[in-house]
């Protein structure tokens, strides 16, 4: 932890530092997903544009928990509770999507969707 | 009492008291934000309808994000000055985070009510409709209205209601007397003044036992609606209702008590009479004989009496009930019931054409009902009146579902929207859709020169700024040939957007937009744009919504120790900094949260 005073007059320099890095990114992610030139993968949002988006998104998260909440320079006890909160949460999100091969399950996953099954024309 | 390890750590994990806590906080709030999340991805994957991608405004979203990065230095600053004993650059700090939370509420607020006040429709052949609603100036019904709030008209009693209405002319209104709405019926009694109708009681309601003549609960036939008489006739009915059932209580035990009797002397609990009714039951080992003689026992005791029966009680000038034991008339329910009062309606130089909010109808619509029901149980037999959703701006056509639904039978996607209702009934609308073919084509000819066609939304959904643009070509007198797309933009051809309209919408007075009235019977659906209106706009205010709330609930935190540290930061100043950098870390993890939100639910 930066406790001494010099360490936290240095920090002051490293937070606006990741603050303009992080001021940078949101730019950069709005950039990818609105400039047309730099529109990866196909036309309009693919897959190349979410993972690109959520790289960005996850580079700027880490920055802030690194930086900003001192992860970078925690106590191990602070890493086993982000840890067990981390594994709970994939956990929960993959027993979601292993529901998917559940008998029981919605057929929206399979084909893309059913939806309702009224007429599309009326005459 | 000192509470220990609130600024030394402990020896065994080397933290404060609060770091622990804040970060087991935060652990559940990964849960929770990350449930959320998921939720949203098997939304998305699940949706049985075309997902509005990249359909809100950007900038505030964008503005949002910087505000709270903003904040999250200046939190961290804050913190740092507290180590370094700077109280005053400390509150500057504070202060400033504060605002900035203050700053995205208050943008958030205005995101939030601009779309709860813009109007969606899903019609029957599933073309989406969007923009403002008014009802039609040319039909005369509705008073005037401001031409800036185009979604708002006077009614009868001179308050601004926003129209979405169904009209029906009643020749007889039905009302609930336990469930009636006061305020529609104080609406009816307006609407039926200015019309100059009447709305009386149909037939005399007399609530008397035989032989009894309390004014109190006889009503004449031809007396006026008020509010007061439904209360009086409904006071009359709980008073007869509360007695009938403390009588019919009475009535069944006393045939309960008979029957026992009957049960007890004829020995119908026996053995005998179980051997009678269950002959295989001598088959069974005694174990199991034992316990089905004493399940029958049971289901006898409690079947007994089920031939007590009460008739409903009915209005009829006080006529006793019958309650009838082994068919037999055993006692009578005296007091007479009246569950609705029924009121009929004369008109006055004109028919009383009632207005009735499109959600506070529970009858399907369809052309023709003779007959509506309301949620608070009122009904009305007469007549329709005229009910067709009125677009005073159409700012938002999406063929994208009617696509989908096309495809999924085999239909060409042009020879559905050509067959679309908006598109037949609709010239302006159907000289705009040619229109935004041709800009169609113009975009596939500029994106086939990288290899690449346009997405099915640029196909088929014209947003507000290709409709104003198409308006202002038609308004110029130019057509189809004249359509021109931005090489650059790589998008349909759109008006520009300035940056107010990022905030509040397209702006009215500067664009012209088509003016839409749709048969009630074609709207299969409508919504503000709400949680109600599709999933994406459920999670869409779930998660930002619940986002919100902890910006609210930090920012009350730091205000806090912002305003009224000072005493603790004169006694124990390492304690204020340990709490500030703990606040400063839930504040940190709703920022990591919006992160994620921002390009989730605004860039993808």
């Amino acid at each position: 932890m930066a406790d001494s005073a010099e360490d936290i007059k240095k920090a002051f320099r490293l937070y606006i530092l990741v603050g303009i890095v992080l001021f940078a990114g949101t730019l950069a992610t709005v950039a990818v997903a609105t400039v047309p030139w730099l529109d990866v993968g196909k036309h309009g949002f693919d897959t190349a544009d979410l993972v690109l988006g959520l790289l960005i998104a996850a580079t700027k998260a880490s920055l802030v928990a690194a930086i900003f909440m001192h992860l970078n320079h925690e106590k191990p006890w602070v890493y086993w509770l982000i840890g067990m909160g981390a594994f709970f949460g994939i956990a929960m999100a993959a027993l979601i999507f292993l529901a998917k091969f559940s008998p029981i399950h919605y057929d929206q996953f399979n084909d893309g969707g059913q939806g309702a099954t009224t007429a599309v024309i009326s005459d | 009492m000192e509470i220990p390890y609130v600024v030394t750590p402990r020896k065994d994990t080397g933290l404060f008291n609060s770091k622990i806590a804040i970060w087991l906080f935060l652990a559940s709030e990964v849960m929770l934000f990350g449930g959320l999340f998921s939720g949203y991805v098997f939304l998305r994957i699940g949706a049985d309808y075309p997902w509005p991608e990249r359909t809100l405004p950007v900038l505030p979203g964008l503005l949002n994000t910087f505000i709270l990065i903003a904040s999250s230095v200046t939190v961290v600053f804050a913190w740092a000055s507290l180590k370094l004993r700077k109280w005053v650059q400390f509150q500057i700090f504070m202060a400033i985070t504060v605002i900035c939370a203050l700053v995205f509420m208050g943008f958030k607020s205005l995101e939030y009510y601009v779309k709860f006040h813009h109007q969606a429709a899903r019609l029957v052949d599933y073309t989406m409709v969007e923009g403002h609603i008014d009802h039609e100036k040319e039909a005369g019904h509705g008073e005037g209205h401001d031409e800036h709030d185009a979604s708002l008209v006077t009614d009868a009693k001179g308050e601004e209601i926003e129209m979405n209405v169904q009209r029906f002319q009643p020749e007889t209104i039905s009302f609930d007397l336990l469930r009636v709405y006061e305020p529609w019926v104080e609406d009816m009694l307006a609407e039926a003044s200015a019309a100059g109708a009447s709305i009386t009681l149909a037939d005399e309601i007399n609530l008397n036992r035989e032989g009894e003549s309390d004014s109190a609960k006889q009503f004449a036939a031809g007396e006026a609606l008020s509010l007061e008489l439904l209360k009086k006739i409904a006071k009359a009915q709980t008073s007869n209702h509360a007695f009938n059932q403390s009588q019919r209580t009475e009535y069944l035990r006393e045939a309960w008590d008979l029957k026992w009797d009957d049960v007890k002397s004829n020995h119908l609990l026996g053995e005998a009479a179980f051997v009678a009714a269950f002959p295989a039951g001598s088959e069974l080992e005694p174990a199991e004989r034992a316990k089905a003689f004493k399940r029958w026992k049971a289901g006898m005791r409690a079947n007994f009496a089920t031939d007590v029966t009460i008739e409903s009680v009915k209005v009829s000038g006080g006529e006793a009930v019958p309650v009838l034991l082994d068919g037999k008339k055993f006692a009578e329910i005296e007091r007479p019931e009246a569950t609705a009062a029924v009121f009929k309606v004369a008109p006055g130089a004109e028919p009383l054409n009632l207005r009735f909010k499109n959600h506070d109808v529970l009858t399907d619509y369809r052309d023709g009902l003779t007959s509506i029901s309301l949620r608070d149980g009122t009904t009305l037999a007469g007549k329709q009146g005229n009910s067709e959703m009125v677009y005073h701006y159409v700012d938002g056509i999406d063929f994208q579902y009617l696509v989908m639904q096309a495809e999924k039978k085999g239909i060409e996607p042009l020879v559905a929207i050509e067959n679309s209702w908006i598109i037949k009934n609709n010239p302006e609308i159907a000289e705009i859709w040619e229109m935004h073919q041709q800009g169609v084509r113009l975009l596939a000819d500029e994106l086939s020169k990288d290899g690449r066609e346009p997405t099915h939304k640029d196909r088929y959904r014209m947003g507000w700024q290709e409709i104003a643009y198409y308006t202002r070509l038609i308004d110029e007198g130019k057509g189809v040939e004249d359509v021109e797309i931005d090489p650059s933009a790589k998008t349909p051809p759109r008006e520009k957007m300035v940056m107010t309209e990022q905030f509040m919408g397209p702006d009215y007075s500067r664009h012209h937009f088509p003016h839409l009235a749709i048969p009630r019977a074609e709207v299969a659906m409508d919504s503000k744009f709400t949680p109600k209106w599709n999933t994406y706009y459920a999670i869409y205010f779930t998660v930002t919504g619940l986002h919100g709330l902890h910006v609210i609930g930090g920012a009350i935190v730091l205000g806090y120790y912002l305003l009224f540290g000072r005493k603790m930061y004169l006694s124990n100043p390492e304690w204020l900094a340990n709490r500030v950098e703990v606040g400063g870390l839930f504040w940190h993890f709703v920022d990591l949260v919006w992160i994620f939100a921002f390009p989730i639910f605004y860039l993808m």
